[in-house]
């Protein structure tokens, strides 16, 4: 199954990802309403993209009191608007603070059902969307040259 | 803490004292909905208004509707430093929205450095914060009692005390707003401001800078120490398939360009070196026009942490450098290191970390310095006039404590605070030894004594010596096809440099597109003709605009803004005593032929100059004397 990676170091804190995906999903301009999130701080200088992780055994799922959430056959996690009562428990429960809650909606991202519409947006591959294991490769083989590189 | 409830609502409103709003709902709303609000600052008084869709179909934004505004609404004959003046902070029409580089504004008013036209153009992230807070332009007027500072959040605006803000540089207050406020973005000035130096800069994040002509003496004038944003109000768009598309395809556009990679690893350092060839970077106050290889783009990229972006920037030029600040840009290199006389890169890195810091406009203050430094050469002024103060170039350690002193008014200092007003007492009467034109310092580093095209730009400029508004880069590209170039600038343009003949058109041109993509709030280092041949023109323009409004906006629509914008900008300086000897050159651009590599013994001839002058005024439809002529002025005065 294929994910969405990301690199903080490689982020720009453009926001496109994130004002892309409002657009897409809500029809507005608002990297605050977008499932992913850049939080970036020129002080503290970072720039860090939040995302949902499809977990396997996903928190949010076994917080979700009224069952809104499911993991598809297909593996990505989903919030069914009609059951969600906008408790934001999942928010709270996500280990990885990758559930957005804005004005009383709760937003999740949901791969854009395998074609998510971010990535194009990304101009440094800071967000790539990639099979799991590829991107396990690619690492390894960084790592790889570095070490190589120190030896 | 005085607040009012004014929640999208049109109207004005005198602040009741003890009232504290807030709001907990986020609206959906488009961009042609967006407030302006009217602060005065004196009665505490607040209007919010709507905006007419036909006055910013003629102007869209930004820049434009910024002019539009101060030449409506500002008196004449006003001290720049009076509460009489406005400050203007316009988003340009497509900031917020997912239009690439799309993170502009425009800040407006009387400039306090010239006494004509004051605006600046900055980047960030406030401009797209502004938006989200459901505003689009915010006009200051008056003085407040006491410092304060402006917040904006969903539709509301609150004046509020600026006393813990208040003595604090840009970099500080900045992480204090943060701290206090949340995630905010904010425009500030720093103890420049506060102190009324005439070249204060105002700042937003750590190097974004709206630097020129003086704007944060303005918001320090008015007792304002920031603006801060806070907004979710999103954009809805009108199309927004469409736009997806349209981005999506503009990005790949963009990014296969030969010149993104190199901007968006090096940023325009990567003009140093190109300039520098030939004899066209501004050193020791232009006594000379080329220096050393210290400053190339690839001796600046030792010091690059990271690159990073303004709000919805696909080319990321903005260094994170290793010295605890962003930058330096080009024209810090050269203002801050070259015309300084300056031999290490790290110098001129620290000196714009503490400019910036401090909320200076870089170009200015390098510009003054060097200035000084060569009148103190001369034995035009002495030690009894700078406090004991030895002025010499390549001395870091003077300039840095003359930065400090002149943001705080001290001594030797308070004297380089006036700018081009000090010229009196510094015994340079007639700005012989000053690089500036309507008073204001040249902004970019290029010595223009070769490249003519770049010499008649700042000549006419509407700001002052200053590149970001006609910068013809184009005319660097020697390989550059004749055809092709005829083809952009729509006339037959001499293929020679050095020579000011059709010129006149490249100028034009190059004015037109930057006022419009200005206007749009969009960075000219994705338009058309700016760093490349290719990138966003008029038909992209158009494009982006009919994907986010409803207005099948049209080719000679989109043509018509940027000459509209610069005929507002004549006619408000015209009516503040500006004449056709204000488009002229500093004296050393006439009168020294450069004396180095290929630009050497190249100046600009006085009589040529004159030519250039009446076919540049032709071009743009003005008279001979550089009048804007009555049937413009009256269509123009007709816009509402």
């Amino acid at each position: 199954m294929k994910y969405l990676f990301t690199y903080p170091e490689k982020c720009t804190g453009c926001r496109q990802c994130s004002i892309a995906c409002a657009l897409k999903k809500l029809g507005e301009c608002n990297p605050k309403k977008g499932a992913i999130n850049v939080l970036r701080d020129e002080f503290d200088r970072y720039e860090l993209q939040f995302v949902c992780l499809q977990c396997e055994e996903p928190e949010c799922v076994a917080v979700c009191m009224v069952k809104a959430i499911t993991r598809g056959d297909d593996g990505i996690v989903r919030i069914d608007p009609e059951k969600c009562i906008g408790c934001r428990m999942c928010v709270i429960a996500c280990p990885y603070g990758a559930i957005t809650s804005f004005g009383g909606d709760i937003i999740k991202c949901d791969l854009c059902d395998g074609d998510p519409v971010c990535i194009k947006f990304c101009s440094t591959d800071a967000l790539v969307y990639e099979e799991e294991n590829e991107e396990i490769l690619d690492r390894r083989k960084e790592l790889a040259k570095l070490l190589l590189k120190k030896e | 803490m005085i607040s009012f409830p004014a929640k999208l609502k049109v109207g004005t409103y005198y602040i009741p004292h003890c009232l504290k709003f807030t709001t907990d709902t986020q609206e959906v709303d488009s961009m042609l909905k967006r407030k302006l609000g009217i602060i005065d600052l004196s009665k505490e008084k607040i209007s919010i208004q709507d905006v007419s869709e036909s006055l910013r179909k003629k102007l869209l934004g930004g820049r434009g509707m910024n002019m539009y505004y101060l030449w409506k609404m500002l008196p004449e004959g006003i001290d720049p430093l009076s509460p009489e003046n406005l400050l203007i902070f316009g988003t340009g029409f497509l900031s917020g929205t997912l239009a690439p580089s799309s993170s502009r504004f425009n800040t407006s008013a009387i400039s306090p450095e010239t006494g004509f036209l004051g605006d600046t153009n900055c980047g960030g992230f406030f401009s797209a914060e502004m938006k989200y807070a459901g505003f689009d332009r915010l006009i200051l007027k008056g003085k407040a009692k006491k410092p304060s500072y402006i917040y904006i959040e969903d539709g509301t605006i609150e004046i509020r005390d600026a006393k813990g803000y208040w003595g604090l540089n840009t970099l500080d207050v900045q992480k204090a707003f943060r701290k206090d406020l949340g995630q905010v973005e904010m425009v500030v000035c720093g103890v420049a401001g506060e102190n009324l130096v005439r070249y204060a800069c105002l700042r937003t994040g750590i190097k974004n800078a709206g630097g020129r002509t003086g704007m944060g003496c303005i918001m320090g004038s008015k007792n304002i120490k920031g603006v801060v944003a806070h907004g979710g109000m999103g954009i809805e768009i009108a199309h927004p398939e469409e736009m997806l598309k349209t981005v999506e395809e503009l990005k790949d556009y963009l990014l296969s360009s030969k010149i993104s990679p190199i901007l968006g690893s090096v940023g325009t350092p990567l003009l140093y070196e190109v300039s520098n060839v030939l004899g066209g970077i501004r050193t020791k106050n232009s006594q000379l026009n080329a220096w050393n290889d210290n400053f190339n783009a690839s001796e600046v990229e030792k010091f690059v942490e990271k690159m990073i972006s303004c709000s919805s920037c696909f080319m990321h030029c903005r260094h994170r450098n290793t010295l605890g600040g962003e930058g330096p840009e080009y024209t810090a290199l050269s203002l801050l290191g070259t015309n300084l006389g300056i031999e290490k890169l790290e110098d001129c890195i620290k000196m714009q970390n503490q400019v910036n810091d401090l909320g200076l406009d870089v170009s200015s203050t390098g510009t003054y310095l060097a200035w000084v430094t060569e009148l103190y050469e001369r034995g035009l002024i002495d030690d009894k006039l700078t406090g004991g103060i030895e002025l010499k170039f390549n001395d870091y350690e003077t300039y840095s404590k003359l930065i400090d002193m002149i943001s705080r008014r001290e001594g030797f200092g308070d004297i380089l605070a006036e700018g081009q007003w000090s010229a009196g007492k510094l015994k340079d009467p007639k700005h012989d030894y000053l690089i500036e034109v309507k008073g204001l310092p040249q902004s970019d580093p290029h010595d223009v004594r070769y490249m003519k095209a770049f010499a008649l730009g700042i000549a006419t400029s509407s700001r002052g010596a200053d590149h970001l508004r006609s910068r013809p880069t184009l005319e660097i590209f020697f390989k550059l096809p004749p055809e092709v170039r005829n083809k952009i600038y729509g006339a037959e343009i001499a293929n020679d440099p050095a020579t000011l003949d059709t010129k006149e058109h490249v100028v034009a041109w190059s004015e037109n597109i930057f006022a419009t993509i200005d206007c749009l709030g969009m960075c000219k280092f994705i338009c058309h003709g700016f760093n490349s041949p290719h990138f966003v023109d008029y038909d992209w323009m158009k494009r982006l605009i009919n994907t986010a409004v409803d207005w099948n906006y049209s080719d000679s629509e989109i043509r018509e803004v940027g000459p509209r914008v610069l005929d507002i900008e004549r006619l408000f300086n015209l009516s503040r005593g500006m004449t056709r000897a204000h488009d002229t050159l500093p004296k050393r651009y006439f009168d020294d032929p450069a004396p180095l590599r290929t630009a050497k013994g190249h100046h600009v001839d006085r009589k040529e100059f004159a030519k250039a002058l009446d076919r540049f005024y032709e071009v743009r439809g003005w008279t001979n004397e550089g009048m804007v002529k009555k049937p413009r002025i009256e269509e123009l005065e007709a816009i509402a």
